[in-house]
């Protein structure tokens, strides 16, 4: 029971950290190089203003989906190891 | 107590029923686009179009009614992930997002961006960190969740005297802007129009509480989506032939670019942030669009995006919502709708702001000042947007071009020449975004203070003066908030700004600890939160909050600053004090299971079963 129980918040603690992390990584880097990527166009935006307006908002919108994904399954394990 | 009479199965039908409210709402600004045309008048179509959205909100508000408590607080915790995820977006977004980020967008361009990036980032922060910790722990208010999870009266009537900053400004700005937006076009004086807006939030909080507010709430931001979306599109085609603006307005960057410059804009100069997002009042818009932190330097724009990010992640209106869903699984479900839809929101506003700046400077260049294009007049009656040929030279430029910040989203029909419906079916969105925002920030407000200072008294209180005392609650402050906007001048990004940072001073550091940290203690929760809401407290109260004043110490850095030191505090006292009662380990250790039933609702069935 306990193993289980550490374990998953573990795990819990890992994926909220790895998302939260990445996020704000992404976001970091795209807005200290935005100008500098204005140079590159991408669907005929400039790239910079192109990340920041709808780039990192559709990552943002994939990580939510996934990690809600992602915690359900950590959740499902642990009532599995629980019941046994 | 009658807190388990009904199952926890959300109602079949619920999506045939918001197609018949979608196709309902179209259908009323078709045939009112076929009046328009066969000539009525502009004083006819304006009431029909915007007061007939308000009937169908408080039909639904009217069917949605409870005398049930758990009905009337969380919704009877049986709300889809989709709906739910629906109106936190619009919690979020509110008539603020509507009017006042589109506004912001189209005189800083590039620079606003870290607002509706913060917002959405923020979505996926509560979404990680606190809503589906909350829905486990079922209580009715954020206040109620910190005094269950510290075992702490006082605390809980810290936490609800301390989130009234943040929800009454939010409140207001709210309610201002969906005022303000019916006396452009309907023959009622603000004051008037503010109290019929109060009316109508308090009727539909009263009425079915977080029921009603989930039902009307999805209505309303169908309608703001679609006042929002068909204008928008209407344009695209117009300007790039595709109709998905989101994707297409890169097009229009040259023409832009090109017209600016005709304009006589230059490269702006990053200035102060407290001084670098407009004010309300109109004025000419001098950074060119796409210029990257012309107006708010770098560093400003990741403090921006961090308070607003914690802002959100903490917005106790928000996160009142982890309540309603049916499972800890929803929960997060509806966090991650709630982030699509913000960003839906996030990735158009732009779209509308430089349609709007193309449409209106590439005009203003070809026609002399003497014969005005007839949007420019049509605006000016609506006193949206002044023109004046200051020196003389024979045509309007950018400079003698003043712009209200809150009208550009109303703008855009009009500088594209659309017919007049066209900018009622903008303003009936805003309006219903407004409301939905309101009432919900209302409703957190009031709930609280009913739940969490009055009831905390009288403890033994049965389902029936439960509610009446929310009742009165919800009057007072709808009331008290009217009073408010009556005396005070509210500026809806100045509110909204001050809101989050608010939020994220005081709640953010205290969640965080209470949820992820088992050693938190009571001592460590009370003084991270009396942190935090000082740090911000002393910012407004000492050094100059919006502007003009000393220093780059503003509210947004104060908010960081307040969370940070708020969480230093909160670890600290925490350590350093005596280690926390069993009670508290016992009911972390269960808000950290994901299994089982809300801890709430089974201390409720507990008591109710004792003799």
């Amino acid at each position: 029971m306990a193993e289980a129980r550490d374990r998953h918040q573990r795990r819990t603690l890992i994926l909220a950290a790895a998302v939260l992390a990445s996020v704000l990584a992404a976001v970091l880097i795209v807005v200290t190089t935005a100008a500098d990527l204005n140079q590159y166009r991408a669907l005929r935006f400039p790239l910079g203003f192109y990340l920041l307006a709808q780039g990192l908002l559709i990552v943002i919108v994939a990580v939510s989906f996934w990690f809600s994904r992602r915690q359900d399954q950590i959740d499902e394990e642990r009532d599995e190891s629980e019941e046994l | 107590m009658s807190t388990h009479s009904r199952p926890r199965t959300p109602n079949p039908h619920l999506g045939a029923y918001y197609g018949i409210v979608t196709s309902a709402f179209l259908s009323l600004v078709i045939v009112l686009a076929l009046f328009e045309q066969l000539g009525w008048q502009q004083m006819w179509l304006a009431p029909a179009m915007l007061i007939a959205p308000l009937l169908l909100y408080l039909a639904i508000a009217v069917a949605a009614r409870t005398l049930n408590v758990e009905d009337f607080f969380v919704s009877g915790r049986r709300v889809p992930p989709v709906f739910n995820g629906l109106v936190m977006a619009a919690i979020v977004v509110g008539g603020t997002g509507f009017f006042a980020y589109a506004g912001t967008v189209f005189f800083l361009g590039f620079d606003a961006l870290a607002i509706g990036l913060g917002w959405a980032a923020g979505m996926l922060a509560a979404t990680v960190l606190f809503a589906p910790y909350l829905r486990k722990a079922g209580a009715y208010t954020v206040p109620a969740f910190l005094g269950h999870r510290f075992r702490s009266r006082p605390l809980r009537i810290m936490a609800s005297l301390l989130q009234l900053p943040p929800m009454v400004l939010l409140l207001a700005a709210e309610m201002k802007v969906a005022a303000l937006v019916a006396t452009h076009f309907l023959p009622i004086t603000y004051p008037l129009a503010v109290a019929a807006v109060g009316t109508i939030i308090a009727g539909i909080a009263i009425a079915g509480g977080m029921r009603a507010l989930t039902w009307c709430g999805s209505a309303e931001f169908v309608v703001s989506a679609l006042g929002l979306a068909v204008p928008l599109i209407v344009v695209s085609i117009m300007l790039t032939n595709l109709p998905a603006p989101q994707l297409t307005y890169g097009e229009t960057f040259a023409p832009l670019q090109k017209s600016e410059i005709t304009a006589g804009l230059t490269p702006a100069q990053p200035e102060e942030l407290a001084t670098a997002l407009p004010a309300a009042a109109p004025r000419a818009n001098t950074k060119p669009f796409l210029q990257p932190f012309g107006a708010i330097a770098m560093p400003d724009f990741l403090t921006l995006f961090l308070c607003l990010t914690l802002g959100t992640a903490a917005l106790p209106s928000l996160l009142v919502r982890s309540g309603v869903t049916s499972s800890v699984t929803d929960q997060r479900r509806s966090g991650a709708w709630a982030a699509l839809f913000v960003a839906l929101f996030a990735a158009t506003a732009p779209a509308l702001a430089a349609f709007v700046k193309l449409l209106m400077f590439q005009d203003i260049a070809q026609f002399p000042a003497t014969v005005p294009p007839t949007w420019l007049s049509d605006l000016s009656a609506l006193k949206l947007v002044f023109a004046r040929d200051v020196n003389g030279d024979g045509t309007i430029e950018a400079a003698e071009l003043l712009i209200a910040r809150d009208g550009v989203t109303l703008s855009l029909p009009a500088a594209a020449g659309l017919p007049f419906i066209c900018i009622l079916l903008t303003a009936a969105g805003g309006i219903a975004i407004a409301l939905a925002a309101a009432a919900a920030h209302l409703f957190t407000l009031a709930g609280s203070a009913a739940e969490d200072l009055i009831r905390v008294v009288g403890r033994e209180m049965t389902d029936l003066p439960r509610l009446v005392v929310a009742w009165v609650a919800i009057a007072a402050a709808a009331l008290g908030t009217a009073v408010f906007l009556a005396i005070a001048d509210v500026d809806l990004l100045q509110a909204a700004v001050t809101a989050f940072a608010f939020a994220a001073a005081t709640f953010f550091s205290v969640l965080l600890l209470a949820i992820w940290w088992q050693r938190c203690t009571r001592l460590g929760a009370v003084l991270a939160m009396a942190t935090g809401f000082a740090v911000m407290g002393g910012e407004i109260a000492f050094g100059d909050a919006f502007g003009s004043g000393q220093a780059r110490f503003t509210t947004v850095i104060a908010a960081l600053i307040g969370a940070i030191l708020a969480l230093i505090v909160g670890v600290a006292a925490s350590l350093l004090g005596g280690a926390p009662s069993p009670a508290e380990a016992k009911y972390f250790e269960e808000l950290r299971d994901p299994g089982g039933e809300a801890l709430y609702d089974r201390a409720q069935r507990r008591a109710a079963a004792r003799p």
